[in-house]
This record gives C-alpha cells, structure tokens and sequence, in this order.
C-alpha cells in the first residue's frame, strides 16, 4: 500500500514523536509513506474562520499534489483530517469551485476531486484491517486500560466525514482490543479536548480538557490515546493547567494512537518518542503484563 | 411478552424530585414494543401503564414543537422521533436523561430559564432602522440569492437539543450557545435588518470566539440547521467587519498570516502574535514544554512551493497596503 503522507505541522515541530511513531508503525505494516515536501498547512481550523475561501484553496493545492502523483492521502491529525475532507465537499459548490480555479489555475494547478483523505486509525482499520494488524502483535498489550480519545474533527461533522458515527464511534477501540490493550468506554471520548480555545480563554480551554482527562480516568483507564497531536497537546502538554481547573491531580499518561500500535508490534519506547512527552508514559507502559521481559527482549 | 415483531426494551430512566430526594436515581422497566416505536411512546406507555408519577415534557409527538428533547443513550435527540429499535440493537438498552446544561425540575423535565436568556439577549427580532421604516402593506420580496443566505436557520424549532450536546456551555456561562448564535446568524444575513453591524461588533465580545468547532450541535440538531457552521460563518463575517479585536479573532488572523510566506506553522510566532504583550505570563509553561520539545521555538523550513502559497494569498487574502 501507497499514500502521500500528510504529516501536519505540529507532528513535524513540537510533536515529532507523532511522525516517528506512524513511520515505525508503518514500516511494520508496509504502507509506503510518500512524503511530498510541498504540502502546505491544512489550516487547522484557523484560517478557515478567518477566510474560508483561502482555506479551501490552498487545501485544494494539498490535494492536488497528491491527486498528480495518484495516490490516497494518509493523514495523522484529526483537524488536518477534517480541514482536508471538508475542502473536498466545499469543492463541490461551483462558486468556490470557480474562485479557487481562480486563484490555482494561473499556478498550472489542477484540482479534480480524485484524492481520497484517510486518517492513518482508518487506514488501519479499513485498509489494513485489524486481521492483519493483529496477526504482527508481537506484544499484546495485556492489562492496559486504555481510553481512546477521538477528539471532534476526526468524526464530525459526520455527513461530510462519511465513515463513523460523530457521536457513538468504534473503530478505534476495535484497534485497541486488536493490540491487546482493554478499551475504557467514557462519555468524554467524542467530547472535544478544549484545544481550539486555548488561545482564547485558556482556563475554560484546559477546564475541559480536564473534564475528559477526569472521565477517562474515572473509568478505570491508565492511559488516553488520541489521534490528533492538537488534542495531544491540550490533553498531555497543558495538563498540569488542566488539573488545576478541574481541582484535582490527574497523572495521566496519554498516547499518540500509532504509539501505542508500535508498542505492540514491538518497538522500544526510544523508538516511538515516549520521553518526550510530559506526563510520563513509563507507569502505562509497566502495566502491560510481561512488559519487563519484553523490554529487555527490545534492548538486546 | 415479546413476539417475533416486538422489541423488550429494557429502559433505565432519570429520576430526580428536588424537593424530595437527596439524589438522582436511575429507575428500571420492561416495555414489549415494535422496533419502529419512539422513545416518547414508550416513556408515555410506562407513565400510563406502570408509574403514574413519571414527569416529562412532550407536545406535539411529531417532531415540530422541540418539547419533547432530552438524553438517548447519552445523545440529545427528540423523544419522539428516535425509534428503540437501533438503540436496544447498540447498546442493549436505552438509557434516558435529561438534557444536560440545564438544572432538573423533576425527572425528565429541566428548567430553560438561561437556554431562553441566551436567546434573547442576541435580540431575536428584526431592528428595522426607525429613519426608512418598512411602509405599511408593501411586500418587500427578497431575491433568491438573499434567501439562500438564511441557509438552514429558519428550521430551527428551539428544542436545545445543540445547547444540551454543547461542551462550552457546560464549561462557560459567557457562551452563548449554538442556537442562540444559528438564530443571530439568521438576522445578520437578513437584508431587512439594520442593526448587522452592530450585531456583529457586540458579538465578538459577547461569547463567539468560545465556539470549539466540535460540531456536536450539528450531530445532535434534529432538523438539520448546523449551528457550528453559522458560527463559523458569523466568525468571518466579524472579522470583515472589524478586525482583530479580542483573543478570538486575533489567534484566527494571526494564524492566517502565519502561512502566508512559509505556508507551514511556526509554532512561536503563532503564540507571541496573539498573546501580543501578554506572552511573557506564558513563558513558564512555554519554557516547561520545551524542555521536551525542543523544536517548539525553532524556525521550520518554508515549505517547496511557498511561493505558490503566497500566490493563492495574493489573490484570496490580498494584503492590505500599509496605512
């Protein structure tokens, strides 16, 4: 399997460990990631408040490279996810249409409409199928809770993002369950991670950042897993702002989704960028049973 | 008992009496029904079957009225057109709440009170201007294009379904909720309304910029309306309007320009730009994030091609010249 890989910036600057991981995890599982150096930024939600005719056309210019060289776009960002999905269905209004040809035509840039966007959770599940992901478990993630997060931009809105349900989803703890982990059902998982008001208001931006933390771990989860780095960051990063809001310590460790596929199929904690995050992953990563031997089989 | 063409629908139902009980309660019941049944029919057969005290809200059973909405299974839907079958099929039973975001009278019942405050401080009314008064009796049509503007807004039935599903509702009262702004939404693009301006200067300050984009109204709205995408629609409208002028904006602007030149994110500017002076109060954390993340205030290569970015910028985001 081929993709155009479609990193976003946050997994290329602060969230590096995010690249890391998809790229070991895929190189796992042979999907080929096609890197295309002139991917531009999706946006992240931003631009398209501010001028969603621009955001349309410079992801119509994102999916148009992939669209010249053949290939599906893999993405590993829910926001980038959803920015790129929707610029496809705004595409098919002929006013924008007209005003994005626009402004790419005089570029020599073509936009058709053939490039599919998949996130790198339903290539997994779709494309790869969980079968097969299982079949590479070389260390099942037994005795680790793990809640997954979806975060918002992943699902919905749902007619346009066409795959799960936007508010009851279970393809990612159908993957979960295929590595091993035990997934942790919470109302908190479809819930939005307070992210895109950071800037705005930053205690009511971490307040429900904490909710979900709290939910999560209320539910007996060890860890959060999220397909998004934007929800990375509100979720691990700001963590500590999200304690205080919500009045208590939370120490939750929290995965990027491919972290914890490469956990499984047998890379070294090094190997997926886990110190670089800021709740420590080490206590997660001690309650998978046999996890001892395990990592001393990976550091030989 | 069930047949071949009934459902057992094991119900857990909300139970709550203030004045009475120290806590809510989840109370159990049985229900043989077809599949096809609504929620509201089921809730209306335990009250006249099985337990006359069961308090809920409902008018219409035909989902214009918005009376009946409340928690299915977690979702905000209305009673009356969520049929059991596809819930007792996913979940095994069907759990109902009230809706969330509003204190509970009595059992399924909550109080709208600040749903119906909300509404009206965005003045849903149109503010003709007192010097050009609409005349008496003259038609004023709209032209289709005019009309399409209003997009799916005028559908709303006020139900709260989006207000109930809104976690920042939940988490700010300065919010004004996803149908408050659908219905702000529906005056501003108004060609009859005088005041658009105004509206969209005093929104700005007054809870817009709390909207997530989560789009959970959407998901929940039973008739289609989208509130999260009106709100983005007011953002950029507000922004055409006046600017950078809080937070909000600021972050959405600065973002914007960010790309321009490189057409990829550089993470520190991005902060310093809409913090402005105010970055220094976010230094410790910034500093505490970096120790793990060096690359958080490196400088990331432009992308190839930045200057095909800064081409389409040109010619959708032309640049102000410089007063």
């Amino acid at each position: 399997m081929k993709l155009a890989y479609y990193p976003g910036c946050v997994a290329q600057e602060s969230g590096k460990e995010l690249d890391l991981a998809t790229r070991w995890v895929c190189r796992a599982l042979g999907i080929e990631l096609v890197p295309f150096p002139n991917f531009s930024c999706c946006g992240s939600g931003f631009v398209d408040e501010a001028n969603e005719v621009l955001n349309v056309a410079i992801n119509a210019r994102n999916l148009a490279i992939a669209e010249r060289a053949g290939l599906d776009l893999l993405t590993i960002c829910s926001t980038c996810t959803g920015m790129l999905t929707l610029a496809n269905h705004r595409l098919a209004d002929p006013t924008v249409k007209a005003r994005v040809d626009g402004a790419l035509k005089p570029l020599g840039i073509e936009y058709r409409g053939t490039t599919k966007v998949k996130h790198l959770l339903r290539v997994l599940v779709e494309d790869v199928g969980l079968t097969a992901v299982k079949a590479k478990v070389v260390r099942p993630l037994d005795g680790l809770q793990v809640g997954a997060f979806y975060g918002c931009h992943l699902l919905r809105p749902s007619d346009e993002m066409g795959w799960e349900s936007g508010e009851e989803p279970h393809a990612f703890e159908d993957l979960l369950a295929a590595v091993g982990a035990t997934p942790v059902y919470y109302r908190g998982r479809v819930m939005c991670c307070g992210f895109p008001i950071q800037f705005v208001k930053g205690d009511t931006a971490s307040r429900i950042a904490g909710r979900q933390i709290l939910d999560a771990k209320q539910h007996g989860a060890d860890a959060m897993a999220t397909p998004c780095p934007l929800c990375h960051i509100s979720l691990d990063a700001y963590q500590n702002r999200a304690e205080k809001q919500v009045g208590q310590r939370l120490d939750l460790p929290v995965f990027h989704l491919p972290q914890v596929v490469g956990l499984a199929l047998g890379a070294t904690p090094e190997e997926l960028g886990l110190a670089r995050h800021l709740v420590p992953t080490g206590p997660a990563v001690a309650k998978i049973r046999g996890a001892s031997s395990a990592r001393s089989t990976a550091s030989r | 008992m069930p047949t071949e063409a009934t459902v057992s629908v094991p119900l857990e139902v909300y139970r709550f009496d203030p004045s009475k009980d120290k806590e809510p309660r989840y109370q159990s019941y049985r229900v043989d029904v077809a599949p096809h049944t609504p929620v509201l029919s089921v809730l209306l057969k335990v009250r006249a079957e099985i337990d006359p005290t069961l308090s809920l809200r409902y008018s219409c059973r035909s989902a214009i009225c918005g009376s009946c909405a409340m928690q299915v299974n977690a979702k905000s839907r209305l009673a009356c057109e969520t049929p059991v079958g596809p819930e007792v099929a996913r979940h095994g039973k069907i759990v109902v709440e009230p809706m969330r975001n509003q204190p509970v009278l009595r059992d399924l019942v909550v109080d709208q009170k600040v749903f119906w405050q909300k509404y009206e401080r965005i003045e849903p009314h149109l503010k003709v201007d007192p010097r050009h008064p609409m005349p008496e009796g003259v038609v004023n049509p709209m032209t289709p294009a005019q009309v399409e503007r209003f997009r799916e807004t005028p559908r709303c039935i006020a139900c709260a379904a989006c207000f109930s599903a809104c976690p920042a509702v939940s988490a700010d009262p300065e919010f004004p909720g996803p149908m408050a702004l659908a219905k702000l939404y529906r005056f501003v693009v108004d060609p009859r309304d005088a005041e658009t301006q105004n509206r969209l200067v005093r929104i700005q300050t007054d809870g817009l910029w709390l909207c997530l984009r989560c789009h959970l109204c959407t998901e929940a709205c039973p008739k289609d309306v989208r509130p999260s995408e009106r709100i983005r629609d007011l953002k950029e409208m507000a922004i055409a309007v006046q600017g950078a002028t809080e937070p909000g904006s600021r972050h959405a602007i600065a973002f914007e320009e960010n790309l321009r030149t490189t057409g990829i994110l550089n993470e520190f500017r991005l902060a310093r730009e809409t913090y402005g002076a105010a970055v220094v109060k976010e230094l410790p954390q910034g500093l505490r994030i970096r120790r793990k993340k060096p690359e958080l205030t490196k400088r990331p290569h432009p992308i190839d091609g930045a200057d095909e970015v800064e081409k389409i910028y040109d010619a959708l985001a032309p640049k102000e010249p410089p007063a």
